[in-house]
């Protein structure tokens, strides 16, 4: 099940009712939200939830044991296990048909090969919950996280809002909030139908608009494509992967906090960033934390010298692009990620004094990000240097149409508009009369399904990692 | 020794936290207990919190909102779901709800977001498509010569529009990365989730017409069928799909709808129906419609069969295709549709079914499989 349907209205429209009834009723309560999670999981195939309840299960007993155990040894152990068995898991579903594939290739060369092809489906979400086991259970092994409950890690990893793309949430940031039922006088409508409102509208109106009329159509066929259109296409694409992976983790906080629950923010303002490293404070920040805590730290950091911080955060870059696949697009997208926030980190420590204007410093770093993009965007090597090489191209572009041009600056303008402007125009919709507020509403989601029109909404781009 | 061990533990977890604050080269804090975050807001701010029943008073009058103005899409949506019991409820309450609102007119806000967002209507009623007669099978007759069609040269490239239900995506994108020599300006429009039988829908002959008159193609490649499950009606009757009547009925649907995007002869339709299925009830249905499609291109000037169902793995379902003589991964999890990789397979037998018409398209279409590497024409 997915968000912008009518499978999932109907479902969210029950939930919240009986979610709110039995509140007051946590024994009820907890299963009941459980079940509910499995429910939307399992929607498209049931076998995923047992996945699901395995990985829970397994993960509670490490972070148990980790907790449990009496000597640092026995603990490191522990965690060592844990995080081998999750990231086994991992790369069985997301690595082991191309490692098999790659394995033939090599033994076919020499005249050997035939192993059989894997055919694994690579169960919705799966990245993201094995993220949060990783994360509860090495805080328990750092002493930041005690054991908790069976059922609230279960609620947390199954919770409907976030399970399929995100955001990747602690245990210390979610189960405090189950230990207390939820005030049902006090719900933050204002901020959460406002995300829920713009994530619709990002996701429906910018971001498949952008991918059908120029996004698409250039990285399919490079060639046939002026410099222009190619231009416009590489912005979009920012534009595009922002206003949908941002529109469904804002859908997915909103709901979350029209249930009563708070998830962390996995977006703030990330284009206009004026320098990688703000960049990623920015964009998919709980991933970007995740990877800081759980491997650029481990790795160690910046306690080992100038250049080991280098290499670390070439490597923490190298492994996020090689987590979205086994793909050389994706490993040079991390790349030139790391070599960027390493390049502005030695320039930093050599010529602490010198500053670029802000607006210069700004555009470097946006088109760097989208450089980047063109090599994720594109399905192979071949086809994002024929992007590149495009660029220059002359002919004509009729693909570049001022609405194209005007989704795009404006999905990146519109991080601009002050916080404060939100914040009020929140307030003002919370002081609205129940009647209007949903007019309102219902108003948005007739125009985001006209936009999106007959074919539908296209699948989110983060459900593939 | 262990004292010792945790007093290390505890300098690195120090050494840490300054680190986060110092640096944070790859990340922010978590902010779910930061209360002034954008887009967050203070729950203990009455200016932003609402009651839990107000909340659900407004989600319920916004769904209602959507479903009044939105009948027309909702009914569209429930005749796209797959058959079973979500599509059944969807339209029970859609279909009511539709004729009462169509009846007040309140789908005319609907229409003029249509209208904004420069989406036409893919529904019709009284289309030839859904009640036309069988004669358009009636076999054409055989010509002194085959058609001449314009050659592409690098300079003037053929435009050919690649279209159809999902499986036509990776296909079109194929051709034109096996087109090397830039012959062919390939544009791919999927369609996904359509199919024949299910004009309600998606009206492929009203597509047609509309396609046609706004992109010109000098060829057309249709890739269609892998959800064509529905039953069909004709002369009032039901009948499912394997039945001797329902294949006579997709295959006068497909004439149809081959004769609109061909022109009438005046471009080639280069039809491709399913390849094999892993499902062997879907693999009936793609076997029955390759059937028909052969048939019906028989019927229609310029319409060529491509036979991608039994010229593939000689007719057996696998998820290994050959691709440069390696065996290599070629379909989707589904057990029908090909992934990136797989794909030239049949973009290639495309090519060599477009390279009877074009022959300078020879050295872009690979050698057909060579199990029994037999593209059929319709002609």
């Amino acid at each position: 099940m997915t968000f912008p349907t009518i499978e999932f209205a109907a479902f969210f429209t029950v939930v919240l009712f009986l979610s709110w009834l039995l509140m007051p009723h946590p024994r009820a309560w907890r299963p009941f939200i459980l079940v509910s999670s499995w429910v939307f999981y399992g929607w498209l195939d049931w076998r995923w939830v047992l996945l699901l309840i395995g990985s829970t299960v397994v993960n509670t007993v490490f972070a148990n044991a980790v907790a449990r155990a009496d000597t640092p040894a026995k603990r490191k152990q522990w965690v060592t296990i844990a995080v081998a068995a999750n990231l086994t898991l991992l790369g069985i579903f997301k690595y082991l048909g191309f490692f098999v594939g790659s394995v033939d290739d090599a033994l076919s060369s020499i005249g050997i090969g035939g192993l059989p092809v894997l055919q694994i489906v690579l169960p919705i979400g799966i990245s993201f919950f094995t993220f949060q086991s990783i994360s509860y259970v090495v805080d328990v092994y750092r002493g930041e996280q005690r054991p908790v409950a069976l059922m609230d890690f279960a609620i947390l990893q199954a919770f409907f809002p976030h399970i399929v793309a995100g955001p990747i949430v602690r245990v210390a940031e979610f189960v405090p909030q189950l230990r207390t039922p939820r005030d049902p006088r006090k719900v933050l409508a204002g901020p959460g139908i406002f995300l829920i409102a713009g994530g619709l509208f990002k996701k429906t109106v910018v971001a498949d608009e952008l991918a059908r009329r120029i996004v698409d159509p250039v990285f399919s066929d490079p060639s046939a494509h002026s410099g222009f259109e190619t231009l416009l296409a590489i912005y979009a694409f920012a534009a595009q992967i922002y206003c949908d992976f941002s529109g469904y983790t804002d859908m997915a906080i909103g709901l979350a906090l029209l249930l009563g629950f708070r998830l962390p923010q996995n977006f703030d303002r990330p284009y206009l960033a004026t320098s990688l490293r703000l960049f990623w404070h920015g964009w998919h920040m709980t991933l970007s934390r995740w990877l800081r805590d759980y491997l650029y730290i481990p790795l160690g950091g910046n306690r080992r010298g100038k250049r080991r911080t280098y290499i670390n955060l070439m490597l923490t870059m190298l492994l996020g692009g090689l987590w979205h696949g086994a793909a050389w697009t994706f490993l040079i997208w991390g790349g030139i990620h790391g070599s960027a926030l390493a390049g502005e980190r030695w320039l930093a420590e050599r010529y602490p004094r010198f500053h670029l204007p802000r607006w210069a410093a700004w555009a470097i770093t946006f088109n760097i990000v989208c450089l980047a993009w063109v090599f994720f965007r594109s399905p192979d090597l071949g086809t994002a240097f024929g992007v590149l090489g495009q660029i220059g191209a002359g002919g004509p572009s009729p693909l570049v149409t001022p609405v194209l041009v005007a989704l795009t600056v404006g999905a990146v303008a519109v991080q601009a508009v002050p916080r404060d402007f939100w914040q009020r125009a929140e307030q003002w919709f919370v002081l609205r009369p129940a009647l209007m507020q949903g007019l309102a509403l219902g108003a948005l989601i007739v125009i985001a399904d006209a936009a999106v029109g007959q074919q539908g909404v296209a699948p989110f781009i983060y459900f593939q990692f | 020794m262990d004292e010792r061990r945790r007093q290390r533990h505890d300098r690195e977890r120090e050494h840490r936290r300054e680190q986060l604050s110092d640096h944070e080269p790859i990340g922010g804090q978590p902010n779910v207990h930061d209360p002034a975050h954008p887009g967050i807001g203070d729950p203990e701010d009455p200016r932003l919190t609402m009651p839990a029943g107000r909340v659900f008073l407004v989600v319920l009058v916004a769904l209602l909102t959507a479903a009044i103005f939105n009948a027309d899409a909702m009914v569209r949506a429930g005749e796209g779901m797959k058959l079973g019991t979500t599509r059944d409820i969807t339209l029970s309450v859609a279909r009511p709800l539709a004729d009462v609102t169509g009846f007040l007119q309140l789908n005319e806000p609907r229409k003029a977001f249509d209208l904004a967002f420069g989406q036409e209507s893919k529904t019709a009623s009284g289309t030839e498509l859904e009640t036309g007669s069988a004669a358009i099978l009636q076999k054409k007759a055989k010509q002194e010569a085959k058609p001449v069609w314009r050659q592409p040269t690098a300079g003037q490239p053929l435009d050919v529009l690649v279209t159809g239900d999902s499986e036509a995506d990776l296909v079109g994108l194929k051709m034109a990365d096996l087109d090397t020599g830039d012959l062919l300006d390939v544009e791919t429009v999927a369609r996904n989730g359509t199919a024949l039988t299910n004009p309600g829908f998606f009206n492929w002959e009203l597509n047609a017409e509309q396609e046609m008159s706004s992109r010109d193609p000098d060829a057309v490649v249709m890739l269609i069928g892998a959800n064509d499950g529905f039953n069909v009606e004709v002369d009032g009757e039901l009948f499912a799909p394997g039945t001797p009547e329902w294949e006579t009925e997709f295959a006068r649907r497909a004439a149809v709808v081959m004769k609109t995007l061909g022109g009438d002869g005046e471009r080639p339709v280069y039809w491709v129906p399913p390849p094999t299925a892993r499902d062997q009830t879907y693999n009936e249905i793609y076997r029955s419609q390759n059937r028909a499609v052969e048939r019906a291109a028989e019927s229609v000037e310029g319409a060529r069969y491509v036979d991608i169902f039994s010229t593939i793995g000689n007719g057996q379902y696998s998820d290994q295709v050959e691709v440069d003589g390696r065996k290599v991964l070629g379909r989707q999890s589904d057990g029908i549709h090909f992934n990136r990789e797989g794909a030239e397979v049949p973009a290639g037998l495309v090519l060599a079914a477009m390279a009877e018409d074009y022959p300078v398209l020879e050295d872009a279409a690979p050698e057909p499989p060579k199990e029994d590497g037999r593209t059929k024409l319709g002609e």
